[in-house]
């Protein structure tokens, strides 16, 4: 209930508008690129309006501590953290309450769709990293990680697409920006699922709303996952494009070499004109 | 038409006989990895584009000696957990960071791999791949693998597990190229491309003198003066791995057969 006072607040069922322009089932805008960091196997960096999240995969590897391992399955370790500038407000760097049961509500989610069973005695750890955020991070974060879990290789059952949805300003409304979590009859509820089997990965609740609101809601929140399905699918295709190989691509990206079956055999020459090759250049 | 799916996306509708990386949900064929399948045939798979190895029985791995302890040695085979050798079953005494390779003989339940005859192999270097795309490095009966020999002039050994032990010839070119068909495994025309790039065609009769053997420490420039002589001693090793390099190479093919028929034609 903090910030504005009810009187000063926007009413979206008169305004037919919010805040920041956006229709009532309108996502943020948002854009996936996954391969961005080289030494994990498997990872994504997400911006979603003025979040903006790295997630890293690295296993399946020897669990460690020996004890968290399971002979039956692979464990999945999260680790959630907020950048001590994501916020207005330095966050303090050491993991708090909240960050502990994000991670811990992330792993099970993820635990879900991953094939873990194949993979007994090691951890999949997940690194998921908010460097700037404004509301939603958590759904954010879990949308980064399905897609460097894919990345990574993964068998998994599924992708996972999360989104906000609830209520704020005194109507139903799709991905909450700050200001409208802040509203004093806000309703926030992350949802996440797996988007061709509809089951539900995530779901929280923060607020008083009524069943109705909240299967309209629901409802709501399902069709903008099923639009933040279609971004991953692309995000990650994007990475491999189907394109034919000629002899000239090759001859062009081994580059510096102009090479045949002779100049294999005697590279120290073919060297020694490229250098003069290049002199002469000069 | 070649086509890729995402984890979770729909493969069949039809009833198919399974390949690898599916999964089946009320009667519909889904995927299981980030991959490329083919909606023609009578098969439903995915090849995967992504993802770390898993050791299977018949491998040829390239390992890395880890730890050393009293009974043996810790080897790393660049999947989740180390092999362990007992000093019995090696002939050399290894040290950290020795190369070792050898054939994967059984796989336990916890995905702890034997090796069958591990060999420490000496000299060269090793070149990192993603596993799962090493099948296109050896190509349909070892095309790929051919090319690459008689292109850069090296001795090679290529581990399922997605490392590539060079030695003598024309490694710096081999590295580049190696790099090129990582990047490039999914593409169509892969192999023709690389001939074009050497200049050779694959799987045609060998020139002379790169069917002598080489000694193992020809370096590049004395590559085609030692070639003349062949040094059968030193080289016995080498065919030996070769031997059973070519068995692996073999089982490979099988796996991508349909992924490389284009190439072969």
């Amino acid at each position: 209930m903090s910030g504005k006072q009810r009187e000063d607040c926007p009413d979206y069922k008169k305004d037919k508008k919010r805040v920041d322009g956006r229709k009532m089932d309108q996502l943020r805008p948002l854009s996936i690129k996954v391969g961005v960091l080289p030494n994990a196997d498997g990872s994504a960096y997400l911006e979603w309006g003025q979040n903006k999240v790295y997630a890293a995969v690295h296993g399946p590897r020897e669990a460690l501590p020996k004890h968290t391992a399971s002979p039956y399955k692979a464990v999945v370790k999260v680790q959630y953290r907020m950048a001590t500038f994501s916020v207005p407000q330095r966050k303090q760097p050491r993991p708090n309450r909240r960050d502990m049961e994000i991670s811990k509500v992330l792993a099970e989610a993820l635990e879900r769709v991953i094939f873990t069973e194949q993979f007994p005695n090691t951890e999949i750890a997940v690194f998921v990293e908010v460097v700037d955020s404004n509301a939603g991070s958590r759904v954010a974060c879990l949308t980064a990680a399905a897609c460097a879990l894919a990345d990574a290789g993964l068998p998994m059952k599924d992708l996972i697409s999360a989104t906000g949805c609830g209520k704020g300003f005194n109507e139903i409304i799709l991905d909450l920006n700050k200001e409208e979590e802040d509203a004093p009859d806000a309703v926030d509820i992350p949802l996440a699922i797996l988007p061709n089997s509809n089951e539900i990965a995530l779901l929280q609740m923060d607020g008083l709303i009524t069943k109705e609101e909240f299967n309209r809601a629901i409802q709501m929140g399902i069709k903008g996952c099923k639009d933040i399905y279609e971004i991953q699918k692309k995000a990650l295709a994007e990475k491999f494009e189907l394109t034919e190989l000629t002899p000239a691509i090759a001859k062009a990206e081994v580059k510096g070499e102009k090479a045949s079956a002779t100049d294999a055999a005697k590279p120290s020459k073919t060297e020694k004109k490229e250098v003069k090759a290049k002199k002469v250049k000069k | 038409m070649k086509k890729i799916v995402v984890p979770g996306e729909l493969v069949s509708s039809e009833r198919k006989k399974l390949g690898g990386n599916v999964y089946v949900a009320n009667g519909k064929v889904y995927s299981k990895v980030l991959g490329i399948t083919e909606e023609e045939g009578d098969i439903a798979s995915v090849v995967a584009l992504e993802g770390k190895y898993m050791p299977t029985v018949g491998d040829v791995v390239i390992g890395v000696v880890n730890r050393v302890v009293f009974a043996g040695f810790g080897i790393n085979l660049n999947s989740f957990s180390d092999c362990f050798i007992p000093k019995s079953g090696m002939r050399e005494e290894l040290k950290q960071g020795d190369v070792i390779m050898g054939k994967i003989e059984y796989v336990n339940e916890m995905r702890e791999a034997d090796l069958e005859f591990p060999r420490k192999v000496f000299g060269g270097e090793i070149i990192q791949v993603t596993a799962v795309r090493t099948p296109r490095l050896i190509g349909k009966n070892g095309s790929m693998l051919d090319l690459l020999k008689r292109g850069t002039g090296c001795e090679l050994i290529i581990g399922k597990n997605g490392r590539i032990w060079a030695r003598g010839g024309n490694i710096e070119l081999l590295k580049k190229v190696v790099k090129f068909i990582d990047k490039n495994s999914y593409k169509s025309n892969l192999t023709s491309s690389i001939e074009g790039l050497f200049g050779i065609e694959a799987n045609s009769p060998a020139p002379q003198m790169q069917q002598e053997r080489v000694a193992p420490n020809a370096n590049a420039k004395g590559f085609a003066k030692k070639a003349q002589a062949p040094v059968a001693e030193a080289t016995k090793a080498t065919e030996e791995f070769e031997t059973i390099e070519i068995e692996g190479a073999d089982e490979a093919s099988n796996q991508s057969q349909k992924d490389d028929s284009e190439d072969a034609a």
